[in-house]
């Protein structure tokens, strides 16, 4: 099933393509965990059907962009202290 | 003091503002992911009466009570009042009441404590769990505190502070929020904390009674526990935390404890405020790691939806560091008659009401508030003379727009501390709270001859002998005229 994912950047120009990111995302697939966060590796395309997933992007002060991208999430990243998980 | 009748906890007062038409019961669904927060919204900007959502769609068994203190109305039920009490009705029986002796807490068993109704711990710890709304569209997250109380406490000096944080979801067992530098959890951690990289044990605590929620919005330099018990007339009731030692309401409806870290942070907001703007952008923020869960059977949620007026941020924040103000300047002898922050200014603008005794009087009562624990958050002083009445913005704009003189009235005070939530600061100022400040004072100069130099005031009230008001005002209809009541 193809996820929903969100981000925020202040410059779109933050979504570089064709290249590993690493961005804070937060999932909007329905359910009692929607809109909680993750860090992950992730690849983005602003070619809809590039990926799987699809990726909604809202800047600064939460203002929807009109810009849509397809994600691969890659890999999960924990950046989190071990000591404190 | 007579005995005082107040709500005792958040769901007498909801009953109690059902029961006098303050509350209106909602039992069809309502969506936690923006709906909820657009009723709240809704009725703070039609200023009507507060909704009790019982039914939240995917939250079987919690309700939300939203703009529990988002008119005077509600407050005065919430002091115990009859709610039709005028605001000066108000601010005294707030001035009475908080220059009371202090009422310490009472420490009860975890048996009897309501909070302790169910207990998540370990694994079981997930926020979610909680109906934690999406408050404003385009928020950077859900919002698990926006009227509630956050619980530390100096583990040097033992001060024990419930404040007002706004705290975000960031996934099951984070959250993050604003806490600004200035503001008294600030400095517990830039004192103490973070210095040593130790974490700061915290416990959020939401469905507070209302009285318990005033206390942890009021800049009052007494502690918290104690304020609630001067408020409400008794001893506040606590319980001790499950996984540190501090102590939170026991008849809150949900306890979130954890740890405040010192040395990770992930990112907060951007959110809606009480200015009417979402101000500051995502950052980096204070993060707060969550070890348990504990919460009443049924729990209520409370939700503020700040934005423009108004909603109780800026209603119980004007209403409380108006008066906390006023004590502080009748403290130094200044012959205040009165102060009030109209609650449409989003608490940005002081108004002080004094006799012009002497000179200097209003750059002395500006230096006094922006100099205050107050002073960080507004960041205008208008003073105006005792004639002038400080409830009636049309008296007083009156009174800004004829007597502030532009090169002598108007006096600004650089590099002072501001929040980060000023929309009309830089964005760097925003970032590390530097502040600018005003002083518009509206006196007429001592040294101007109050006979031949100070302009008489030309009102039906001023100029007219009273005899002649008299008979105006008793002729009023008979003169064929229809609306007027004054």
């Amino acid at each position: 099933m193809a996820n929903k994912w969100e981000v925020f950047v202040m410059d779109l120009g933050e979504l570089a393509e064709g290249k590993e990111l690493e961005l804070t995302i937060r999932t909007l697939n329905d359910g009692l965990h929607k809109y909680t966060y993750q860090r992950a590796k992730v690849e983005v395309s602003s070619k809809l059907d590039q990926f799987a997933d699809s990726l909604q992007v809202r800047l600064g002060r939460g203002q929807l962009s009109d810009r849509r991208f397809s994600i691969r999430v890659i890999e999960r990243v924990e950046r989190m202290p071990a000591r404190y998980l | 003091m007579g005995k005082i009748s107040a709500p005792r906890n958040n769901r007498e007062f909801i009953d109690a503002c059902v029961k006098s038409g303050d509350a209106v019961r909602i039992q069809q669904e309502v969506d936690w992911d923006n709906e909820a927060g657009a009723i709240v919204r809704r009725v703070c900007e039609l200023g009507e009466a507060a909704p009790f959502m019982e039914n939240i769609k995917d939250y079987p068994g919690f309700s939300y009570f939203g703009a529990p203190l988002s008119t005077y109305r509600r407050m005065a039920i919430a002091l115990g009042m009859d709610p039709a009490s005028t605001l000066p009705q108000i601010g005294a029986e707030y001035l009475k009441r908080t220059n009371s002796e202090p009422i310490a807490p009472i420490v009860i068993d975890k048996r009897d404590a309501p909070c302790k109704e169910n207990i998540l711990l370990g694994d079981d710890v997930d926020l979610c769990k909680l109906p934690v709304p999406l408050v404003h569209d385009g928020d950077g997250g859900r919002y698990v505190g926006t009227w509630h109380g956050v619980i530390t406490k100096h583990p040097v000096r033992g001060d024990v502070n419930w404040g007002m944080y706004r705290q975000m979801m960031w996934d099951g067992r984070t959250m993050s929020g604003a806490v600004f530098p200035f503001s008294d959890l600030g400095k517990t951690l830039t004192d103490y904390y973070l210095p040593r990289g130790e974490g700061c044990p915290f416990a959020t605590a939401i469905g507070l009674s209302p009285l318990a929620a005033m206390a942890a919005c009021a800049p009052s330099p007494i502690p918290e526990p104690e304020l609630c018990g001067m408020l409400s007339g008794e001893p506040v009731r606590l319980v001790k935390c499950e996984t540190n030692d501090l102590e939170v309401p026991a008849d809150a409806e949900i306890i979130i404890e954890g740890m405040i870290l010192p040395d990770y942070k992930v990112e907060e907001g951007p959110f809606g405020e009480y200015t009417g703007y979402r101000t500051s952008p995502r950052d980096f923020r204070v993060t707060f790691r969550v070890d348990a869960i504990t919460y009443r059977n049924n729990a209520t949620m409370t939700i503020s939806n700040m934005g423009v007026p108004q909603d109780e941020g800026q209603l119980l924040r004007s209403f409380s560091l108006g008066l906390e103000l006023e004590k502080l300047l009748k403290s130094q002898g200044i012959p205040v008659t009165g102060v009030y922050m109209h609650p449409r200014s989003t608490h940005h603008m002081m108004i002080v009401g004094v006799k012009p005794t002497y000179a200097g009087i209003a750059m002395q009562i500006a230096q006094l508030a922006f100099g205050s624990k107050l002073g960080p958050w507004f960041h205008m002083v208008m003073v105006v003379d005792d004639q002038t009445d400080i409830f009636n913005w049309d008296e007083v704009y009156h009174a800004f727009c004829t007597r502030c003189n532009p090169e002598r009235g108007i006096h600004v005070f650089k590099n002072t501390t501001g929040t980060a939530l000023y929309p009309h600061a830089t964005p760097h100022d925003r970032k590390y709270s530097i502040g600018s400040q005003v002083l518009f004072d509206c006196l007429w100069p001592v040294d101007w001859d109050k006979t031949n130099d100070v302009p008489t005031l030309v009102s039906f009230k001023n100029v007219y002998p009273k005899d002649i008001q008299e008979r105006v005002t008793n002729n009023w209809a008979d003169y064929g005229f229809r609306g007027a009541k004054k």
